[in-house]
């Protein structure tokens, strides 16, 4: 249950025991049931995000600062002052690790600052000898020298500037897929501080902050790395890859329950939706399909095998979750998961005029849109209501303005959401008429 | 106990961020100090491209090799240049070679696409980096002396067992950190 809602609970409980709806008993239950609230002051979270903010400015002050009035410097002067930088940023770690261990403002905001430190060093350096702008190995060994920081300090910036920079990475291998596909084992070094950070039931910003960048940094790093080996695999990868989004952010683990404290769920629903989307365009099958979007394509060659792995893994890993939610019968998450596997289907069926799998996506989202209207007809849900509404409008009016489609199917496509929109408005009307 | 095995590894990984840097700066220090020394001629380069920040974009113009057999060199592959003179003393390439050549002067570099019979190189050299203020007076000066005709602009790189580092820019036959001091003053 949500934090807050276990709070409300225990203000209310002493009344409710005054007006004898509960037994003292039953009030000492339902504490033993949910336990403490672990609280955290709100000045805490002020000062680990002011911490950080000032370490952040410290750092990219020096930054900006280096290299003033250099030129007057020895070589053997400015290779010392490459190290101040890096040198104070771990003095202050290990101070705070070694006096403050129990201080996650301190620990954050010194980790953050030495991980900028350590790419300050490293860029001066290269300054002082005129080191060639090879940014792709400057960037790696920067963020490899940082990943040890994220475990051994328990900080999430340094997780965050990591994903970030191996993003950059795998963006200056964009067209050299056997390198930029190094970019998903390096990755998962985040997953066990993304798994702690999601137990860390008292500081739940940071697994929002962490998800929102995994999400980025995994689609961009999917756009640099995947799908060049193949003709048209982006229509299976990338659905693949936001249902995985979208049912880890499902999970029960994850106890939170608001919408914007979720945005796994939220972005990965709204990616599937807007990919659906994309697919009920002609000009997706007619062109997308055919052409992948990397440079090199030697489908043979044995630089498209990592490519292949990465790819079949993930579209597995969304076929596993989908099984899985299949078989807990959760039919709303279903729903809007299933558009890898539609994604598939149309893939194979597309044939030469790609009609079929318009026609697939259309029906699909219709029918997700109008079932999303009726669930929140169900359940009262105002909100999942106007979701679905804003899902089918979209719907109706792009195949308003798409005249590419024939007559005929365009005409049927029409008075097909023309019923459900209707079926759905009388529904809606009853329904909550009735409730008032 | 936990605490002391997370500070001792914390130690570790201080003491791995300080040698990377570390063995950077020495590697460079002992090719300057004991390298071969070279200058190399620069090509104009397009002005809009010439500074980014706070450096002078280089373009070498002998970065190339004229050979036969250029399919054995394909785009990107790691190779040998053999290094030689013109009668003017300044470096070009006169051969590549796949594995390390012995008794000659060489720069371990990258080919680029080839034209012809002509295999361009991606050579390690390709900034030099220069206060702030002093980069438009920098720029003028560079884009003066490398143009057609009064092309005398060079780097100086000293090169050690392939590995080469820039020891200088000259713009005519002045580091152009002194000629951006004397423009100042005039």
């Amino acid at each position: 249950m949500n934090k807050q809602g276990v709070k409300w609970l225990y203000k209310e409980v002493p009344d409710l025991v005054v007006k004898g709806i509960l037994s003292q008993e039953t009030a000492d239950k339902l504490r033993q049931h949910y336990g403490q609230v672990k609280g955290i002051a709100k000045n805490t979270v002020t000062l680990i995000i002011l911490g950080t903010i000032g370490a952040l400015l410290i750092g990219l002050g020096i930054i900006l600062l280096i290299g003033h009035n250099w030129e007057d410097l020895s070589r053997l002067t400015r290779g010392v002052i490459s190290f101040l930088p890096l040198v104070a940023g771990q003095a202050l770690a290990l101070w705070v690790m070694w006096k403050r261990p129990g201080s996650a403002a301190f620990k954050e905001g010194t980790a953050t600052f030495l991980s900028l430190m350590v790419g300050v060093s490293i860029a001066l350096v290269c300054q002082t000898y005129n080191i060639p702008g090879d940014a792709g190995t400057f960037t790696l060994s920067w963020m490899l020298l940082i990943a040890p920081i994220v475990y051994l300090m328990q900080a999430t910036l340094p997780a965050v500037i990591y994903l970030i920079g191996i993003t950059v990475w795998a963006g200056t291998y964009w067209n050299d897929s056997f390198k930029a596909i190094v970019f998903w084992p390096l990755a998962t070094v985040i997953i066990p501080h993304f798994v702690w950070s999601l137990r860390q039931e008292l500081y739940v910003l940071r697994s929002i902050i962490l998800s929102l960048v995994m999400i980025i940094c995994a689609s961009i790093g999917a756009s640099f790395s995947l799908g060049k080996t193949w003709d048209g695999a982006w229509i299976i990868i990338f659905p693949s890859l936001y249902s995985i989004f979208y049912f880890l952010g499902n999970l029960d683990s994850n106890k939170i329950t608001v919408n914007w404290q979720r945005p796994m769920r939220l972005i990965g629903a709204i990616g599937l939706f807007i990919l659906a989307f994309i697919f009920t365009f002609k000009d997706v099958w007619k062109y997308g399909a055919v052409h992948s979007y990397g440079i090199i394509r030697n489908i043979s060659d044995l630089s498209a095998i990592p490519d292949h792995i990465i790819s079949l893994a993930i579209i597995a890993v969304s076929m596993l979750l989908f099984y899985d939610f299949v078989k807990r019968k959760n039919i709303t998450v279903c729903l809007f998961g299933v558009v890898p596997l539609i994604a598939i289907v149309a893939y194979f069926l597309k044939g030469s005029t790609g009609i079929l799998p318009i026609i697939i996506f259309n029906v699909y989202l219709l029918f997700l849109s109008v079932s999303r209207i009726a669930s929140g007809i169900r359940n009262n849900s105002l909100g999942i209501i106007n979701s679905g509404m804003l899902m089918l409008a979209i719907l109706i009016i792009a195949r308003f303005f798409d005249s590419d489609i024939s007559f005929l199917i365009k005409g049927l496509v029409f008075i097909a959401v023309g019923v459900g929109f209707l079926v759905a408005n009388v529904a809606l009307a009853r329904r909550l008429g009735g409730v008032k | 106990m936990k605490s002391k095995l997370i500070i001792g590894l914390f130690l570790l990984l201080a003491l791995v961020q300080i040698y990377v840097p570390f063995s950077m700066i020495t590697k460079r220090e002992d090719v300057l100090k004991h390298g071969e020394q070279f200058k190399f001629k620069t090509a104009p380069v397009d002005p809009y491209d010439a500074f980014r920040g706070r450096y002078v974009a280089l373009r070498i113009e002998n970065d190339h090799v004229i050979k036969q057999g250029v399919q054995d060199f394909d785009n990107g592959r790691s190779v040998y240049a053999i290094i030689d003179l013109d009668d003017q003393g300044f470096a070009g390439f006169s051969d590549l070679t796949l594995s390390r050549p012995i008794g000659k002067a060489y720069i371990k570099a990258k080919t680029g696409y080839p034209s012809g019979s002509k295999i361009y190189l991606d050579l390690p050299f390709d900034r030099y980096y220069m206060e702030e203020k002093a980069a438009p007076a920098a720029e003028a000066a560079y884009r003066k002396h490398s143009q057609q005709g009064e092309q005398d602009a060079y780097i100086v790189v000293r090169v050690k067992d392939g590995f080469a580092v820039i020891e200088g820019l000259y713009v005519a036959g002045q580091r152009i950190e002194d000629l951006v001091k004397q423009e100042n003053r005039k």
